[in-house]
């Protein structure tokens, strides 16, 4: 092999943070001569997904409330990641989270008064935290991988969605729709902001990003889950225990996963649907990553994601571009950053020719 | 005759830093020349350069008399250049011929490969078994599979890095004589090396360096170990002091019974370990690397706990049961061998490397929240005091280099004035100037009323250290003995235990 990549003796800062603005814009770039090439107007499936939710004032909204729980689970997992526990599984807790409320919402169905909402919340958040706790658990008492634990358990929440609303939850005036019926008023997400949708999550979402970065740069909490990530030899010399930090680590990641999907259904949804595993769970692992695992950087890369899900949308309508171009922009950018942190770290080196090589 | 090798004028620069400034030495056919510097002396980069691994920025390498450009170190092997690193690489699952048979730069039959390798170890009388898996040997037999490696290519210069500083004292002097053997049948060997009694007795000139610049390139046998140490530290050297009139008082750390289950698969555990250790005592643990000290450190630490709560005692109060944090605060502190990665993070700064191990001790945390401003204090006192090489808190632990990493790892401990301090290797691979500084401190902390655990593969360290010295041979523990009434060779037959005895009867004479 004529090439080779080899170690650099300080990764430069600048690139660091520079790699996840290039990452959106070779995404950009490459995604419009892509498109242009397979017959699209590469272009314009740019702008409209990248900059029209931007320019377009009415658009605002729709971010807000799509980037509010891609930051609070990529919150979740930008703190798991740091200790090295890979929970890919937000997408089954935040489903987890979501039934957990509708739960309450429909237990409280003839009542009334402020505690229900709190109620609710709290039900998802413990709803998302169990349902981490199961790779938590296989992991630390076997060893049982938990990418693949927790990644799996997203498949069986989905079915569990599918079982409860065709059946024990199934709206009884719904004309046989396979869905809850709508959420009394005391269990809806208020909106904050008259006329428009933006709902009390999107708030939530900033403070807890807030609050997270508090925690992780300040606590003991987060040096635990920072030293147990880069060098867990020395975590146990300083007597962090390896099996709490996972346990740690996954049950947080769960239950704001958890408080995602409560919100998610209280406030957008108002009723528990099919349509209810919109992804977030797993676009919040590229948040995350492009987030560079620091909370205020999530809320950017967040805001970044949501653009792409509102931009596809546009595009939809306006020239015609797939459901799926969202998802493959989604994960250029993915793609990208990783390649770029490859290049931040590493150099490639052309491999001279040795003497005498057989 | 033209020199094997000469440099001429070579300098490197690194950012913010000259590695090696405009030196010039050269060595003559059949020379063992000695390299000598402090860390961070220049000592690695400059062998880098000879090996290929980096090239000059200016000057001149010549070879045999020639100008030559060392590409990579196949371009160097290719000249006759060979080297024998101070880490070893193989893998421990596979067998010896399996792991030279690995590192040839070009393929040759197995069979021709055996006959070869037996023919260079009759040759110079390197005892080994080409069958033998790696796991089984012992660190001694491991470097004699890379001298033999680098014998298999018929060097003209063998390059050896440090290379005594996990051996015996008896696989100490068969190494020399192998070396002494190659030398005279016109082989140069450039040593590496700041154990300074070995290089009176093995080499022929030394080159000594501080900060990247060539100090004086010497006669060894001309000289004394002192007079050479003040050329590589470029002060005069200041002997441990000890308070007059010290006597050893009451027992402080007792322990009984000690043993650890096997958790790695080539792990050594440590068997029915007991001894005691009393205030003002520097007790002393020799042993050959892989002997079981890890787990001995580790079990002292806490980070492996004991089922038995007696097992550990400070003044009577059982530690067996808790962990490291629970054993800092009751006054126990620890440093483990290996720097990076465990005593330290490399990628945190050092002000964050202090609230590993003095965050409950120091008070610099308060309700789950840390002070970093105690943190940079004390981070700040410990590089004044211990006088590490270093910007400032800020600077990450993989900024330093070993010996001014180990001067900050010593220093955040000893701070915190423990009345227990257990280290493994606390002077490994550090100069003879930061070496003689940490031995006073840990010195002066035994004569404030600690108890101290050393635990060490360098026996000159030991013996100038300690008031008691015992054994580590395959996890179990010799007697404890007073250090002046226990002779080297006695030490070095222990350490030797399992190892030296059998393994002139499992190699094969080839």
């Amino acid at each position: 092999m004529p090439f080779r990549l080899e170690k650099r003796q300080e990764p430069s800062r600048f690139m660091v943070y520079a790699t996840p603005v290039a990452a959106v814009l070779l995404t950009m770039i490459v995604g419009a001569i892509i498109f242009t090439l397979i017959g699209y107007n590469g272009i314009g499936a740019v702008r409209e997904i990248f900059l029209t939710p931007l320019t377009n004032s009415y658009k605002w909204q729709d971010l807000g409330v799509k980037a509010a729980p891609l930051i609070i689970i990529g919150v979740g997992l930008s703190i798991a990641y740091r200790a090295n526990v890979w929970n890919i599984g937000a997408e089954g807790q935040y489903v987890m989270g979501g039934l957990a409320g509708t739960w309450v919402a429909l237990a409280t169905y003839n009542m009334t008064g402020p505690w229900i909402l709190p109620a609710m919340i709290l039900a998802g958040v413990l709803g998302g935290a169990l349902y981490a706790a199961i790779p938590a658990f296989f992991k630390v008492r076997f060893n049982v991988n938990e990418i693949l634990t927790s990644l799996m358990l997203t498949y069986a929440s989905v079915q569990l969605i599918y079982y409860l609303i065709r059946l024990p939850w199934k709206d009884p005036m719904g004309m046989g729709f396979p869905q809850t019926r709508l959420f009394a008023e005391a269990a809806r997400l208020p909106t904050i902001i008259p006329g428009t949708i933006v709902h009390l999550g999107v708030p939530i979402a900033i403070l807890v990003a807030v609050l997270a970065w508090f925690i992780m740069s300040r606590s003991v909490f987060g040096y635990q889950m920072k030293v147990v990530g880069a060098a867990p030899h020395a975590a146990r010399y300083g007597g962090f225990s390896e099996n709490k930090t996972i346990w740690l680590a996954m049950l947080v990641s769960g239950a704001l996963a958890g408080l995602a999907g409560v919100l998610e259904v209280a406030g957008p949804f108002q009723r528990m649907v099919p349509g209810f595993p919109t992804n977030y769970g797993f676009t919040a692992i590229i948040v995350a990553f492009l987030g560079r695992l620091n909370p205020l950087g999530v809320i950017f890369a967040g805001i970044v994601m949501a653009i792409t899900f509102v931009g596809g949308e546009v595009a939809q309508t306006t020239i015609g571009l797939p459901n799926a171009a969202t998802g493959i922009f989604q994960a250029m950018v993915l793609f990208f950053l990783l390649a770029g942190d490859i290049l931040v770290r590493y150099r490639i080196r052309r491999v001279q020719a040795a003497v005498g090589t057989a | 005759m033209p020199h094997r090798l000469e440099l001429i004028g070579i300098t490197k620069r690194f950012p913010g830093v000259l590695a090696n400034d405009n030196v010039s030495f050269s060595v003559r056919p059949g020379e063992i020349h000695a390299l000598l510097g402090e860390n961070g002396a220049g000592k690695s980069t400059l062998v880098k350069m000879i090996y290929g691994i980096m090239q000059p920025d200016s000057g001149e390498i010549r070879w045999d008399g020639q100008p030559v450009q060392i590409a990579n170190p196949k371009a160097a092997r290719k000249l006759g250049i060979g080297m024998v690193f101070q880490h070893f690489s193989l893998f421990e699952a596979l067998t010896v011929l399996e792991n030279i048979a690995l590192g040839m730069d070009s393929k040759i039959p197995s069979r021709e490969l055996e006959s070869r390798i037996r023919d260079v170890m009759s040759t110079y009388g390197l005892l080994l078994d080409p069958h033998r898996t790696v796991a089984t040997l012992s660190v001694g037999e491991r470097q004699r599979i890379e001298i033999v490696r680098a014998l298999l290519l018929d060097p003209k210069l063998l390059i050896m890095d440090e290379p005594t500083s996990v051996l015996t004292p008896q696989e100490v002097e068969q190494l020399f004589e192998v070396l002494r053997k190659l030398a005279a049948q016109g082989c140069s060997i450039l040593y590496i090396s700041h154990k300074l009694h070995e290089i009176k007795a093995l080499c022929d000139t030394a080159t000594i360096l501080r900060g990247g610049k060539l100090v004086d390139t010497c006669d060894p046998k001309a000289e004394t170990s002192r007079s050479m140490a003040e050329k590589m530290i470029g002060a005069g050297l200041k002997d441990i002091v000890r308070a007059p009139g010290r006597s050893l008082g009451q027992p402080k750390l007792v322990i009984s019974r000690l043993s650890t289950t096997k958790t790695g698969h080539f792990e050594v555990p440590v068997d029915n370990v007991s001894f005691t250790v009393r205030t003002g005592e520097i007790f002393g643990i020799a042993g050959v690397a892989g002997n079981g000290q890890n787990a001995l450190l580790d079990a002292l630490s806490g980070e492996i706990r004991s089922d038995d709560k007696d097992a550990i005692t400070i003044d009577g109060y059982p530690l067996g049961l808790l962990d490291t944090t629970g054993r800092r605060k009751r006054g126990l502190c620890a440093v483990p061998e290996e720097r990076n990665g465990h005593a330290a993070v490399a990628d945190f700064s050092l002000s964050d490397n202090s609230i590993l191990t003095a965050r409950d001790r120091l008070g610099m945390v308060m309700l789950g929240l840390i002070n970093s401003g105690a943190a940079k204090t004390y981070t700040g006192k410990v590089i004044a005091d211990f006088a590490v090489k270093a910007l400032g808190p800020a600077s990450t632990a993989g900024s330093l280099s070993g010996g001014n990493l180990q001067k900050y790892i010593m220093g955040r401990e000893i701070l915190q004035k423990p009345s227990v301090l257990v280290v493994s290797q606390p002077t490994w691979g550090v100069d003879a100037g930061a070496a003689a500084a940490i031995h006073q401190a840990l010195v002066d902390l035994a004569s404030a009323g600690s108890a101290i655990v050393v635990i060490s593969q360098d026996l000159d360290e030991l013996r100038a250290l300690c008031d008691t010295m015992a054994v580590i041979n395959m996890g179990r523990l010799s007697p404890a003995r007073p250090v002046g009434e226990v002779s080297v060779e006695e030490i070095g037959l222990l350490m030797g235990g399992v190892h030296g005895s059998t393994e002139a009867h499992d190699a094969v004479p080839a």
